[in-house]
């Protein structure tokens, strides 16, 4: 079991407290120890308390977000101090650095909100993958509702658990280990469609002629459609990460 | 067999229930490149002098170019034409959005409608295939309605429709074609044209490959010309507002259209401006097929009379329209007006124009509420606006008078009002003040559709700068807006790029107004999207043969020099001290006219291309043509 540290990394808002930057405390075992004359803010601690029992074990379900997961805010939305929970070896007293499989994997982040619904998109993904222009042929698709103004843009995510591949009767679908992108087995699928409907982003498109499914390989390097998207409404990366960029 | 074109033209005869499919010979490509030169040299040579414009034997063009439905950044337009009923000559408009990609993925580069139905029908394409199909029950409703009920009859979502609105369907002249709810071919009545064919709409559905012969090359010049776009001075600006960028912009020159062209500044303008809609209303920028540059948008009214209205739009056009030409200072106000055209099918501008022209009439004494059914007519009074619109959509009362267009109203109500109709050969000009940039007036005498400004743009002469004006052009003076030398020059250039984004099918923002693509780099990319190969000079000569061809048609159907002209107030009035540096300005149009026909190897006199120059393009069976009908002397 791991020893913990909770560290106040930023104080975004105005906390009256006050909580300051670098304020922390620990957790042995079962013990919360305050450094002497410290005290820690009780709304900031009773959000945090049910995540420590979890932060202090190991765990190793593949796509738990637990492991990943490190800051928490102070529920108070005009104080907004954001705490770090760091996990420290007990017998060592270093702090645990993530393993590199353990860090979150990038990937396609969708702004429905931002998507003008132009659709270049799907011209671009269909012409560098197939030479075709018809976006039919396309990985990503633009659903378009003109009377709200909604453009929706259907495209893989690369879910950890991704329904698509459980589901598969043929096995067809896997997971690229490099990237996380799903792959698709032209020979062993049998174009069921099964994949489709357990999509829960309404992503994969069947080709009415080619009888397959087309699911987003995020391209080789450059992914295609985000560079071509002209407001950013496609992005590929972790959500931390585009927040900093 | 060659790329990126289809290759086929689907003729539908709706007097006879006929659907036919026809090839596309290479020799017509490579004369008359794609969409409005497709269509223009069908309508030369299938609707001649003899036909009306209501008569079943007028015809409707639908053309797309070889670049819509492709990567080519606003790849997306599509040309509707006929014989127009507003003007009686030649009728012609563009629109963006989904609706022509679609009738390329379909496997089409042209429509031709013939005939009239017996009753409401819809044209239903898919896939190299069509029927007709019954549209009683659609008869009636508004555009937005219309194509929703046909998107879901046909039980997929991404089927793109063109459509009519009551107003065609009632006989307004200045009635349009609507896709993508509020994307407008609305110019010159083509509407009405579908309206008389009893042809509520045309529906499409393309999953065919569209390809290139290249797509290597073909991907490596669309990469150039994107990021020639990205660092174009104007890409920002033109991202964030559009066209709407025009209302402060033209304001400040002293030339935005404002009561009716009284003045060209108007009090208003900031709260009437793209920046305004854009701070109070705007939810997020839209775009059209492919493009890099979403420059429209999506807003939404939020609080007071108008609380729920929401909408793609508008343009400069329909902004500008119903706010500094009527006076009327709510933006609110004048984004519901422009809803209500959108709905019920009305072109922005020749509405705008009839009821600014109403008012005008009224402040003058000609027009009192006797005539206009008791409406008070003053300046900015929205609800006038309103309750004129839905008159002239329904043809009730006095809306009747104006919805036949502005020169027919003025004749009706005559006592001197004709001088008052702001149009030129029977269409109603655009809200700029042709006294403040007279590249653009020139462009309006002249244009072959009617008072019309977008079959040119000639931009250059916003540039100031004089060492390219003389480079350019050969006079320093063209790159002023104010100064009328050099500006026949610059018009025919202009005229002859318009052709070539209107035959590419691409939008005039960035063929025209940015010049990001050379006639070189256009032959270059039409090679490697088609295979076939063209030179620079093809295309140059390609598109001055279809500007002539089309100066042929309406010189064919009479018009000559003296229907090149503006109304009265540009030519004689000043504009007003307060217009800053357009202050004093007027157009000096016949030593532009001179120069003009001079720059187009055309009869001084007459504005008749010479059998010459008819030749040299090509186009030898014109010359005869006018010949014996006694056009051109033996």
């Amino acid at each position: 079991m791991y020893d913990l540290r909770i560290e106040v990394e930023e104080v975004k808002g105005f906390c009256d407290l006050p909580m300051k930057k670098g304020d922390y405390f620990e957790i042995k075992g079962g013990r919360i120890m305050i450094p002497e004359g410290k005290y820690i803010c009780l709304w900031a601690l009773q959000s945090m308390m049910p995540v420590f029992p979890a932060k202090q074990r190991k765990i190793d379900e593949e796509n738990d977000w637990i492991p990943h997961t490190k800051r928490f805010c102070c529920p108070d939305p005009n104080g907004m101090v954001i705490f770090r929970i760091d996990q420290i070896n007990p017998d060592t007293g270093r702090t645990v650095v993530e393993d590199e499989k353990q860090v979150v994997p990038p990937r396609i982040i969708v702004e429905e909100d931002l998507c003008t619904g132009c659709r270049a998109c799907e011209t671009v993904c269909s012409f560098t993958h197939s030479e075709n222009f018809n976006g039919e042929e396309a990985r990503i698709q633009i659903e378009k509702i003109e009377e709200e103004g909604r453009d929706i843009p259907h495209i893989c995510r690369q879910c950890g658990n991704a329904p698509c591949v459980k589901v598969c009767p043929a096995g067809a679908l896997s997971r690229d280990p490099e990237t996380n992108a799903v792959l698709v087995n032209q020979e062993l699928c049998t174009g069921c469609q099964r994949c489709a409907g357990a999509c829960s982003f309404d992503a994969i498109h069947f080709h009415q002629e080619i009888g397959l499914p087309l699911i987003c390989d995020l391209c080789e390097g450059e992914i295609e459609c985000i560079n071509r998207c002209p407001v950013d409404a496609i992005k590929f990366g972790t959500a931390e990460k585009l927040k900093e960029l | 067999m060659y790329q990126g074109y289809c290759g086929q033209v689907l003729r539908v005869n709706l007097s006879r229930g006929e659907i036919k499919k026809e090839e596309l010979p290479l020799e017509f490509i490579r004369n008359y490149l794609g969409g409005r030169g497709f269509n223009m040299k069908r309508l030369y040579d299938e609707v001649s002098p003899e036909v009306k414009p209501l008569d079943p034997e007028n015809k409707l063009f639908i053309g797309v170019g070889p670049l819509t439905g492709t990567l080519f950044p606003g790849g997306a337009r599509v040309n509707f034409s006929a014989k127009s009923p507003q003007t009686g000559i030649l009728g012609d408009s563009n629109t963006g959005g989904f609706f022509g990609p679609e009738l390329k993925f379909a496997g089409f580069d042209q429509v031709i409608i013939e005939g009239k139905a017996e009753s409401p029908v819809y044209l239903y394409i898919k896939d190299e295939g069509a029927e007709i199909r019954p549209a009683d029950h659609l008869w009636g409703k508004d555009t937005f309605t219309t194509q929703e009920e046909i998107i879901a009859e046909s039980r997929d979502k991404r089927t793109q429709v063109a459509c009519i609105g009551p107003a065609s369907e009632n006989g307004v002249k200045y009635s349009g074609i609507f896709c993508n709810h509020v994307r407008a071919a609305a110019r010159t009545g083509m509407g009405l044209v579908m309206a008389s064919k009893n042809l509520k709409a045309v529906a499409v559905r393309g999953t065919q490959k569209l390809g290139a012969d290249d797509p290597t090359r073909f991907l490596r010049i669309i990469d150039r010309l994107d990021r020639k776009i990205r660092k174009h001075s104007e890409y920002e600006v033109r991202c964030r507002l559009g066209t709407t960028k025009l209302i402060k912009s033209l304001n400040e020159a002293g030339c935005l259209a404002t009561r009716h062209f009284q003045t060209g500044r108007f009090a208003h303008a900031e709260q009437v401006s793209g920046e305004y809609l854009e701070e109070n209303y705007k939810l997020k920028s839209k775009g059209c097929f492919s493009c890099i540059i979403p420059c429209s948008r999506f807003f939404e009214i939020d609080k007071g009379e108008h609380r729920g209205l929401k909408s793609e739009g508008p343009e400069f056009e329909g902004l500008a329209g119903f706010s500094s030409r009527v006076g009327v200072k709510s933006i609110e106000d004048s984004l519901k007006a422009v809803d209500l055209c959108n709905r019920n099918g009305l072109d922005v501008i020749s509405t705008s124009e009839c009821i600014s022209f109403a008012m005008e009439l009224y402040e003058l004494g000609i027009l009192d509420k006797k005539d206009t059914d008791g409406i008070d007519l003053c300046w900015g009074n929205s609800g006038a606006v309103f309750s004129l619109i839905e008159k002239i959509v329904n043809r009730q009362g006095f809306g009747d008078i104006l919805a036949d267009g502005v020169l027919p109203a003025a004749r009706k109500i005559g006592r001197g009002s004709e001088k008052y109709a702001m149009q030129v050969k029977g269409l109603e000009i655009f809200q700029a003040d042709p006294r403040g940039i007279k590249g653009y007036a020139l462009g309006v005498a002249v244009a072959t559709r009617g008072g019309d400004h977008l079959r040119r743009e000639p931009w250059f002469e916003f540039t100031e700068d004089a060492e390219e004006g003389r480079r350019r052009f050969g006079v320093p003076e063209s790159a002023f807006r104010l100064e009328y030398k050099g500006k026949g020059r610059v018009v025919k250039y202009y005229e002859e790029r318009c052709v070539l984004s209107d035959c590419m099918e691409v939008c005039k923002n960035t063929v025209v107004n940015m010049e990001i693509l050379s006639s070189s780099e256009a032959a270059e990319l039409l090679h490697a999207l088609s295979g076939i190969e063209f030179s620079t000079e093809d295309i140059d000569r390609a598109c001055e043969r279809i500007f002539n061809l089309e100066r042929a048609y309406i010189v064919r159907e009479g018009i000559r020099r003296q229907d090149d002209t503006l109304p009265e107030r540009f030519l004689k009035e000043p504009l007003p001290a307060e217009c800053g540096e357009s202050a004093g300005s007027i157009v000096e149009l016949e030593p532009m006219l001179d120069e003009y026909y001079q720059a187009h190897g055309w009869d001084l006199d007459t504005g008749i291309p010479t059998s010459e120059k008819l030749e040299f393009l090509g186009l030898g069976e014109i010359a005869a043509e006018f010949r014996e009908r006694g056009i051109l002397k033996e």
